[in-house]
């Protein structure tokens, strides 16, 4: 069977991928070494990740980092100590990736006070993380470094875990009616088998909840994933593989507002955060709704736009990806109209209503988009 | 002058004892501290006057130190200046508005007020007689035991005495309702801060709990004394003029034996000869070279035909030019006689010319400083009055309109400060240094300039680091030389350097071990309240202390760049020391080495390169 074949294929994709890094690490850190050995000053070289270095690949559909790169150089004393952080999460990283051990952005903060390294807070830890992924190229997944998990998922879908301890172990992911959460053991699991056709990420908890209860994955024939809002890196690393490896097509439900139309195109073409990595992202992924032209026509309860939704609006409308078709025009409206209605909005014509009624009537209508 | 006389019903001392509230004798605590200050200054102007170095010696003590405060203490301040002769003592310390200081040059007090009020305030709240010993020529001490009467403005001595002493000299003791609980703070910073301005003088304060503060003179030579000088026409008013004009030169003289006297002298004649007859042949000789007062007296005798004996027996009543008639009182038969003058005669001349007074142009280049002849000239055009204008014969709306114009003429020549008596950088320095021994200090003492005819020095320094104590900008005011202490909001030199933009100089405002010291010297200080604390911000007075305090700051800048890099350097050599070692330590794991790489010649040549920053230090001093 095909899934066989890329299921080994992804096999070895890992174990390259994790000698890649280590040989990578193994490489900056011979270089720092020799610089102190000939009695120079080691640096590093980070590309910027600045807005004005940040460029929209049309081929890639995503966002990715210009040519512009800084220097952080451990003679300038100004950047002494976040060079020796750098180095040191470098040092980390390695540990980590040897020992597959996983560890969140927290544990990074609290780990790094045994060397005296001097994080003054989590924040300053997170940018150095940020740092390293961007000189390594490599999400911080890759070297074991997850952020706290928020999002969750549900339906017919059977994992096999490859995280030290539950090697060779699966689980169906429809048996606990509450969702899995996807953590790093989730991201990293083998994708054995599922019955599902479609993938719904849906932004809200509550409305998760419905959907299982309401049993829009039997109903559907799909797998519900909650994104709790913007979506995290895992998340989305879990809907690219959902995509590629297992060929689901993901379909993405929203609040109607300017927020809830950027969380899916975030999905869909990657965050300016992570425009310096690659692999996080669903072009093909559809958003499904609340669109602006819903509201009307579904006869929506709305509540009015503040000052800062109305800048957002005008902010997106300069960023290249909402130069055209519906995100343009979707946009455009939610300007017009300056009323935005939430996914609950559907409870005033009965709880069941956005899933015997809207969901059937968008998914028809994303089939031809 | 009559209209004022139901005023005079209360005497000067009755006044002050109703509003003394005004001269800073409001409570026990109050007024503990202004007797210290208005004791402290008599002293140190008395002996700035004489050229003496000051050393003062202050005690307090409580009458009864079991009592809690308020309570009574004794006050004594004891000095090594001229004294006073026996024989003015009882006035000076008797009497209030008798002193000495009338004139227009630079003292801490104005009148001498303030040594009175104190013993009034003594003697009102603790009925007790003041003790003054004073010692004029180093031979003999008089003490003496005085009360105030206080409806007659008049001393009445209860005991004098003469003891047999070489110590010349002023000792002061008052008996007064005080609270040195709460005024101790403010007498303490008082003394410190006044020898922080006198440095050349010796001020020890013993405090009722037996503790001592003794500041010995840093430096054995005084400031220039100031000189008594004519006022500036910018800063005068329609009294002054009024009084200037009302001069005994310009009034017929009294007729004692003195000026008999004066005149046989002038004439040069023997005192068988000295008849009227005589007298006038005489005079015809000499007139040119007799002075005004003589030919005065010679012209009232000629009109008169009376010789001195007659002469002491009247009163001149008026010189009543219209009608050319001379009107005078005769004691010996108690009637009004009436004399004619001769208009022709040379002696009607003189005698007009004295009740009309000088001419204007001659009255302002005269009695005031900075007027010449042309200036005057140039001014009656201004002004619109004629040059020749006898100053006697003008009207009042005319001496108002006189005294405006005065202050509006712009082309007087800003005003003379030989009358100031600044400390001088170099005393200003000294006291700095010792007071606060500073890594860095500097001081500037700005040219002379003038507000409203006032003239006034600022000087000012500046000291940071060191033994200052103290965090933030401390700035001790002084105006001259005394110690400003009291309603600091308001003042002008605390708002110049709350406007200074300290960023600029590289000095943290909240943390910096800052002090500054102002000093404000002029004829007036323009002070805001009665109370003497805080000075009024006149523009002229406020540019000046902002160009002093710009002055000092730059070079503070240039200093704290200078401290800037060296403890840059440091702290550079400091983090090459923590980091290294760890980023050794982090690349030889990473790199799968075993040995650390040879990083410590690194932090080493890092450490020399901070002693490159000399070069600096040189261009400093250049500078």
């Amino acid at each position: 069977m095909a899934k066989k074949e890329t299921k080994k294929q992804t096999e070895k994709e890992k174990i390259d991928k994790s000698k890649n890094l280590i040989s990578l690490l193994k490489k900056h850190g011979a270089q720092v070494y020799d610089d102190l050995e000939n009695g120079e000053f080691p640096k590093f070289i980070i590309p910027n990740r600045s807005i004005s270095n940040i460029i929209y690949d049309k081929k890639l559909r995503q966002y990715v980092l210009g040519t512009n790169a800084s220097l952080r150089s451990s003679r300038n004393s100004s950047q002494l100590r976040s060079f020796t952080q750098l180095l040191w999460l470098a040092f980390f990283a390695n540990k980590l990736t040897h020992e597959k051990k996983s560890s969140t952005l927290r544990d990074i903060y609290y780990s790094s006070q045994a060397f005296a390294v001097d994080f003054e807070d989590q924040g300053e830890s997170d940018n150095i993380i940020v740092d390293l992924e961007a000189i390594l190229s490599q999400p911080r997944e890759n070297f074991y470094v997850f952020p706290e998990e928020r999002s969750s998922i549900f339906g017919d879908l059977t994992i096999e875990y490859t995280i030290p301890g539950y090697e060779g172990k699966t689980q169906n992911l429809s048996t606990h009616p509450d969702g899995y959460a996807i953590g790093p053991s989730m991201t990293s699991a083998e994708l054995v088998d599922t019955s599902a056709e479609l993938v719904i990420a849906i932004e809200k908890g509550g409305l998760f909840t419905r959907f299982v209860e309401e049993q829009v994955d039997k109903k559907f024939k799909s797998i519900i994933i909650n994104t709790g809002g913007q979506a995290p890196r895992s998340t989305r690393t879990l809907l690219k593989r959902l995509h590629d490896e297992l060929g689901l097509p993901v379909v993405i439900l929203t609040d109607g507002d300017v927020y809830g139309e950027h969380i899916a195109m975030v999905i869909k073409s990657g965050s300016a955060n992570a425009a310096h990595l690659k692999g996080l992202t669903v072009p093909d992924a559809k958003w499904m709704g609340v669109w602006a032209t819903d509201i009307d026509k579904f006869k929506l309860p709305t509540i009015p736009m503040t000052e800062s939704d109305i800048k957002r609006c005008y902010d997106l409308l300069k960023d290249p990806r909402y130069q055209e078709g519906l995100w343009k025009k979707e946009l455009e409206v939610f300007i017009k109209i300056k009323r935005k209605a939430e996914l609950e909005a559907f409870s005033k014509y009965g709880l069941n209503n956005i899933t015997e009624k809207y969901l059937p009537i968008k998914l028809e209508e994303s089939k031809s988009f | 002058m009559s209209s004022n006389e139901q005023f005079n019903q209360i005497s000067p001392s009755e006044f002050f004892y109703r509003n003394r509230d005004l001269a800073g004798f409001s409570n026990p605590a109050r007024s503990l501290y202004t007797a210290v200050r208005e004791l402290v200054e008599n002293a140190l102007d008395a002996c700035d006057h004489s050229g003496i170095l000051p050393n003062i010696y202050m005690t307090i003590k409580a009458v009864d130190p079991e009592k809690p405060d308020p309570k009574q203490y004794i006050l004594t301040v004891k000095d090594n200046g001229p004294g006073i002769p026996s024989k003015h003592v009882p006035l000076a310390f008797g009497t209030v508005l008798y002193g000495s200081k009338f004139g227009l040059k630079q003292a801490r007090g104005m009148f001498g007020l303030g040594a009175t009020m104190a013993i009034l305030y003594g003697q009102i709240t603790t009925n007790k007689a003041v003790k003054v010993k004073s010692n004029a020529d180093g031979k003999t001490r008089f003490d003496f035991e005085m009360l105030l009467d206080i409806q007659k403005n008049k001393p009445i001595i209860l005991k004098k005495q003469e003891i047999p002493s070489s110590e010349q000299g002023l000792s002061v003791s008052i008996c007064l309702d005080g609270d040195y609980a709460k005024a101790g703070t403010k007498i303490r910073d008082y003394v410190y801060q006044t020898s922080l301005i006198t440095p050349y003088a010796t001020i020890a304060f013993d405090d009722p709990k037996g503790e001592k503060f003794h500041h010995k003179a840093i430096i054995r030579s005084m400031p220039p004394a100031p000189t008594i000088i004519a006022p500036h026409p910018y800063g005068i008013d329609v009294e002054t003029i009024r009084r200037m004009l009302v001069d005994t030169h310009y009034q017929i003289p009294n007729i004692d034996d003195k000026m008999i006297e004066k005149v046989r002298t002038e004439l040069g004649m023997s005192k068988k000869k000295f008849a009227y007859d005589e007298i006038i042949k005489k005079t015809e000789k000499k007139w040119k070279s007799l002075t005004r007062p003589v030919r005065v007296v010679i012209s009232l005798m000629s009109f008169l035909e009376a010789d001195f004996e007659k002469l002491q027996r009247i009163r001149i009543e008026d010189v009543d030019l219209r009608n050319n008639k001379l009107i005078y009182w005769d004691y010996s038969t108690s009637q009004t006689l009436v004399a004619d003058m001769d208009v022709e005669s040379h002696y009607y001349k003189q005698l007009a010319n004295t009740v009309q007074g000088e001419s204007l142009t001659h009255f302002l280049s005269k009695r005031f400083q900075r007027v010449g002849p042309t200036a005057a000239l140039e001014f009656c055009k201004f002004a619109k009055f004629k040059p020749e204008t006898r100053v006697g014969n003008m009207t009042d709306q005319e001496l108002v309109k006189l005294s405006d114009a005065l202050q509006q003429y712009g082309g007087f020549r800003s005003p003379d400060p030989t009358c100031l008596a600044p400390l001088g950088d170099g005393p200003l320095e000294k006291g700095i240094e010792r007071r606060f021994e500073p890594d860095f200090m500097a001081v500037v003492q700005r040219t002379a300039s003038a507000y409203s005819g006032f003239p006034f020095v600022i000087e000012m320094g500046i000291a940071y680091g060191g033994k200052i104590e103290t965090r933030g900008t401390t700035v001790y005011r002084f105006a001259n030389r005394i110690p400003l202490l009291y309603d600091e909001g308001s003042d002008v030199v605390l708002k110049v350097v709350k406007d200074t933009d300290w960023n600029r100089y590289k000095v943290n405002n909240d943390s910096a071990p800052l002090v500054i010291v102002s000093h404000i010297c002029s004829t007036r200080i323009p002070y805001k309240t009665v109370g003497k604390e805080n000075v009024a911000d006149r523009p002229e007075i406020e540019r000046e202390l902002r160009l002093a305090l710009q002055f000092l700051s730059r070079k503070l800048s240039g200093y704290m760049s200078k401290k800037g890099q060296t403890e840059m350097a440091k702290k550079r050599a400091n983090l090459y020391s923590k980091y290294l070692p760890l980023i050794a330590e982090f690349c030889t794991e990473l790199s799968g080495n075993k040995k650390e790489p040879n990083y410590k010649k690194m932090i080493k040549q890092e450490t020399t390169l901070t002693n490159s920053d000399e070069s600096i230090e040189e261009v400093e001093k250049n500078g």
